[in-house]
């Protein structure tokens, strides 16, 4: 039973975050401090495995000096942009 | 972070237990964080439920293998408290190996930990529906169950494991769906 258990393909949300928060130095653990959630949820949304809620989404653009626009998309980035 | 140690009597869980577990501050249970290694301990447990809960069958197995009762009750003794304490032992390293998301309250999880932990308890009840109604058939067509006789299956084994499984399912279903915890 445990093997029949689906996953729901929720439309994907891209974002530029392990970019924004390398260029300013910052590890996982220092993001995820400075949002307030745990270091492995900065690893979800980088791998873009999760969709992070809009307080979230606004608490980490914060946290990296960016507009939530820059950081997230509906659409995938184009690379170097 | 406050010196007071909270503990949410409900949940079954303490704020700087919790928090230890969630920060890593423990790193001699770093092995039970790979999936295979959970994935084994699901399997250890659901193992556990299983052997605890035929211990209500006792008396019928016991016929079937044509014991004598001296060599019964030792069997019977020293199995019990091993199986039960296995199962106690399991269910505790569960715990550790979800880092006690599936217990712990709101406020001490992210949202993305909530998540996971509201989808894991669904899951949870449906596999707790299905174990009830094969228990239930189980009852009804198997051996007969009285409970708290000195004679006959005791079905207070079957009550145990029932206990068991409602408290660590949601820990089971996590520790073996999520990649990483």
């Amino acid at each position: 039973m445990l093997f029949l258990m689906s996953r729901n393909p929720e439309e994907p949300v891209y974002n530029r975050i392990e970019e924004a928060r390398t260029a300013l130095g910052l590890s996982r653990q220092d993001l995820a401090d400075k949002a307030g959630v745990h270091y492995q949820t900065i690893g979800y949304l980088e791998r873009e495995e999760y969709s992070p809620s809009l307080v979230l989404a606004l608490r980490i653009a914060k946290s990296l000096n960016q507009e939530v626009s820059e950081l997230f998309s509906l659409t995938p980035f184009k690379k170097g942009k | 972070m406050s010196k007071k140690n909270k503990i949410y009597w409900f949940e079954g869980v303490t704020e700087k237990g919790v928090k230890a577990l969630l920060n890593d501050e423990n790193s001699k249970f770093r092995w039970l964080r790979p999936q295979r290694n959970r994935r084994l301990l699901v399997i250890l447990m659901a193992l556990g439920l299983v052997l605890t809960s035929m211990g209500s069958y006792w008396p019928t197995l016991k016929a079937n293998f044509n014991l004598s009762p001296g060599v019964g009750m030792i069997v019977y003794s020293v199995t019990a408290i091993f199986v039960i304490f296995a199962t106690l032992g399991c269910y505790s390293f569960l715990r550790i190996a979800v880092r006690s998301i599936a217990d712990a309250p709101d406020e001490l999880l992210d949202e993305r930990q909530i998540a996971v932990r509201n989808t894991s308890f669904r899951y949870a009840y449906f596999i707790l529906g299905y174990i009830i109604l094969i228990l239930m058939v189980i009852m009804m067509f198997g051996p007969e169950l009285k409970m708290f006789q000195p004679e006959g299956n005791d079905g207070s084994f079957v009550v145990i494991a029932t206990f068991f499984a409602c408290a660590a399912l949601p820990s089971m279903v996590m520790a073996w769906r999520e990649r990483d915890i």
